[in-house]
């Protein structure tokens, strides 16, 4: 292999290495930050099924904190994924009708995900007999992809209320996206069974990488540079999602004394008081000032 | 209808002149109302002295603008350092995560404008869109605390500029919202931007010590030093309002009923909202005869902070929510009760039932100290039988309005829906939309009892409005006068915002619409007591 062959090879493993620890390291960042207070909203999807319908909670009933809590995470599985497959509330909510276009980017988004996989699939386990499937959603993946990533680099230029919120770095984003499905969409163009970008993978699996065309390498270029920059901006709110559902907005599990989730509240509680409103003692914990029953406020 | 052009570099023009001026025709239409009163100018006097340069209105009394440019920097360092502080594990770790991720991932696209009232109120005016507050914060925290912000500056959205006029348009921005997480219902991504307007005025009474004088000098201040925020002291509870409403008691209902307080080991701790004593007697005394006949064995408590169950700070200031709920509860243990019931106030069900789970030690868990909503308790008691009812006492037509922070933030939606059809002869007109999908009565987030300067103003044209929308909408077909309506509410702050909306637009006058609590129709159905619900509107 030449030093450039060498160099996409070596880059290839590093992208995926620095989105796999890049994504853990934000993952990990997110759960073990301070336990928030509870600031729940309903609907909360992991509720019985009667109550998750209207937005009822436990709460209803008299007597409720000695009854076991009832949580159905099949709820929770069939919410997350009409948001993270349909966006159910861009659909139902946004006023710009972007839906069908953030659909576009998503699913190709979401496919050109599929596309990489069955590709290591066929080259690792030398299965073929898959490649017109992977051909097609690696295609799919190309247009809708750059379809949506187009339409909604317009819808935002050309709406001034949306334009008024887009700074640069998110039409970046955007045009970054569409490199990839527009080379992608190239890639196709001048080789219709996708057989290079077949090569490209098989040569960075095997360090064995093949002379591929310019317009593949630049394809996989790009994706490699989008798998190194993600984790880092926020491309990345599908993790962020996450933790926003679950440890926020649907967390309504109340705790009992000794919990785990008591022993790190009583952690957080010794955590010192910063603030410098007249009302706050500042060099005593939050307990402390919670405690506090003189009320006479320090003078400034 | 003339929407002002706004960018997020307008927010540190340097000019008194507002914003946004606000005019009716601007606003968003109101049906089966032809006129309303005008929106008046600041009063010239008070132009001198305070800052009108959002929206030509303001709240802020406690805050007249410094005469100095010494003043005015110390505010906008305060500012800085408390937006610093606001990204601290340790100085924010209540709400850390969920503030930050909203900071940082939210993807501006507008998905959540349309759940906003108070930006549909102002017929879609920039400034009120529940991502600009948010955006504003965002630009100044990536300027002046993220590397990237720093070295890229406009590339990231790093820039806004920061003074005096930025800070301060702010601090009036982030009550313009009423808090009611309406929005986060709506974002694909969950984040939370009616969580960004309570960072803020939490950053600004935390470092500052600022925010509206109803709510912390005369809010939590006053309800940790006297006992009340109503400034009601513990003596005047017993002898003046309990003695009164005992007297009310036995002159409407001929039931000589004495009001059980400081009762140790009575099962249940009820706490009222003290505003009711003072002006809504008539809801505190129905609590009496309803618990009364139904063999309730519960206490009201005399001691400081004990009879007002209120807990201003969830509005704006986690440490001020924390030390009146431990308050409460301490007094609880002191009683020696087996749970408190929350009576009609849906910010004190939040901050009792939810927030105070985790401020405080294992000790004040829910499963120590259990807290309720009254209104699974009504249910439970219409549903058991407990009393007996005569529905045709309430046959007028009702329609029944959420609070907030009981069904959205609670989910606390059906209890109340069942008492109203089991105590009223007409079928329970619904809104649109309702339960957790309900908009704000306007008065959220302190809306309600913020009175200072022309505020009031600013909340009946904006805040109040969509509630007068959906009243009159849902009673249009019986908006003869000669058809007497009740909007019933069971949160006082509600209650206080349906009084001033009503009165504003004359509700009452033209289509005989009046309002009030949950519980009084209940005993108004009560059917071996003579009617209790008086046909009357107070302004």
């Amino acid at each position: 292999m030449s030093n450039l062959q060498w160099f996409l090879v070596i880059f290839g493993w590093f992208s995926v290495l620095v989105f796999a620890v890049g994504v853990a390291y934000k993952a990990i960042k997110f759960s073990t930050m301070p336990q928030n207070l509870r600031w729940e909203v309903y609907p909360v999807p992991h509720e019985e099924r009667e109550k998750r319908h209207y937005g009822g909670s436990y709460m209803e009933e008299i007597d409720w904190a000695k009854k076991p809590l009832h949580t159905s995470l099949a709820g929770e599985i069939a919410e997350m994924g009409s948001e993270i497959f349909f966006l159910k509330r861009v659909r139902e909510y946004n006023p710009f009708g972007l839906w069908p276009f953030s659909m576009a980017m998503h699913w190709g988004m979401y496919l050109l995900f599929t596309w990489i996989f069955l590709l290591l699939v066929e080259v690792i386990l030398k299965v073929s007999a898959i490649s017109p499937i992977t051909n097609i959603v690696g295609i799919v993946a190309f247009i809708s992809g750059a379809f949506g990533c187009l339409t909604l680099i317009l819808k935002r230029a050309t709406n001034s209320e949306l334009s008024l919120y887009t700074a640069p770095v998110d039409y970046f984003n955007l045009l970054f996206m569409l490199s990839i499905f527009g080379t992608g969409i190239l890639s196709w163009i001048t080789d219709s069974s996708l057989i290079n970008s077949r090569k490209y993978v098989e040569g960075i699996i095997f360090f064995n990488l093949s002379d591929v065309p310019p317009i593949v390498i630049l394809n996989f270029l790009l994706f490699e540079l989008f798998l190194i920059y993600m984790p880092f901006t926020k491309l990345l709110h599908y993790v962020a999602k996450y933790f926003n559902f679950h440890q926020s907005l649907w967390d309504d599990a109340f705790k009992d004394k000794g919990s785990p989730k008591d022993k790190r509240n009583l952690e957080q509680v010794g955590y010192k008081f910063f603030w410098a409103g007249p009302h706050s003692l500042p060099n005593k914990t939050w307990l402390e000032n919670a405690q506090d029953l003189v009320l006479e406020e320090k003078k400034k | 209808m003339n929407k002002t052009m706004i960018n997020f570099k307008d927010i540190a023009r340097l000019t008194d002149e507002p914003l946004v001026t606000l005019r009716v025709e601007d606003l968003m239409k109101l049906p089966y109302l032809d006129e309303e009163p005008p929106i008046e100018p600041p009063k010239p006097k008070w132009l001198e002295t305070y800052d009108f340069s959002l929206d030509g209105h303001t709240p802020f009394d406690v805050f007249p603008t410094p005469k100095t440019n010494e003043e005015k920097e110390k505010f906008v360092f305060g500012f800085l350092s408390g937006l610093e502080k606001l990204f601290n594990p340790q100085a924010n770790w209540t709400f850390l995560k969920i503030f930050k991720l909203t900071m940082d991932y939210c993807v501006k696209c507008q998905t959540c404008s349309e759940s906003c009232h108070v930006y549909l109120a102002s017929g879609r005016q920039e400034i009120y869109r529940p991502t600009y507050r948010s955006e504003i914060l965002r630009r100044l925290y990536k300027r002046y605390f993220t590397p990237s912000g720093k070295l890229l500056k406009s590339f990231v959205g790093a820039d806004v500029e920061l003074n005096y006029k930025t800070v301060r348009r702010l601090l009036e921005l982030a009550y313009r919202c009423n808090v009611c997480r309406r929005c986060a219902l709506y974002c694909p991504i969950g984040v939370d931007n009616a969580l960004i307007t309570r960072e803020i005025r939490k950053l600004f009474s935390q470092e500052l010590g600022i925010a509206p004088l109803e709510l912390l000098k005369k809010g939590t201040r006053q309800h940790l030093k006297v006992g009340s925020s109503t400034g009601m002291p513990p003596t005047a509870f017993t002898a003046q309002y309990i003695e009164f409403i005992e007297d009310e008691i036995a002159e409407r209902t001929g039931r000589k009923i004495k009001i059980p307080v400081d009762k140790k080991g009575a099962d249940i701790y009820l706490i009222h909202n003290a505003g009711e004593f003072i002006a809504w007697p008539d809801n505190p005394a129905a609590f009496a005869i309803l618990f009364d006949a139904a063999g309730i064995n519960y206490t009201l408590s005399s001691e400081p902070l004990g009879y007002d169950g209120v807990n201003y700070g969830l509005w704006f200031d986690d440490i001020e929510a924390t030390r009146i709920g431990l308050k409460h509860l301490m007094i609880a243990k002191e009683l020696g009760v087996k749970k408190i019931v929350v009576g009609e106030c849906g910010h004190a069900h939040k901050a009792m039932c939810v927030i105070l789970d985790r401020v405080l030690p294992g000790d004040f868990a829910l499963p120590q100290i259990p807290r309720e909503s009254c209104l699974p308790l009504f249910w439970d008691i219409v549903k058991r039988g407990r009393i007996k009812l005569d529905p045709s006492r309430n046959n007028f037509h009702v329609t029944l309005h959420d609070s907030c922070n009981v069904a959205r933030l609670m989910g606390i939606v059906m209890p109340q829906r069942n008492v109203v059809k089991a105590v009223c002869a007409k079928p329970l007109r619904e809104m649109t939309p309702n339960g957790t999908m309900n908009y704000c009565c306007g008065g959220g987030s302190g809306f309600a009892i913020m009175n200072s300067l022309n505020f009031p103003q600013c909340r009946k044209k904006l805040s109040e409005r969509m509630k007068v929308k959906q009243v009159l909408e849902v009673f249009k077909d019986v908006l003869d006068p000669k058809e007497k309506k009740y909007v019933t509410a069971a949160c006082s702050n509600c209650k206080g915002a349906l009084r001033d909306a009503i009165g504003h637009y004359g509700l009452w006058e033209k289509y005989n619409i009046l309002y009030g609590g949950l519980v009084e129709l209940i005993v108004n159905a009560m059917a071996d007591i003579p009617p209790f619900l008086k046909w009357e509107f107070e302004e």
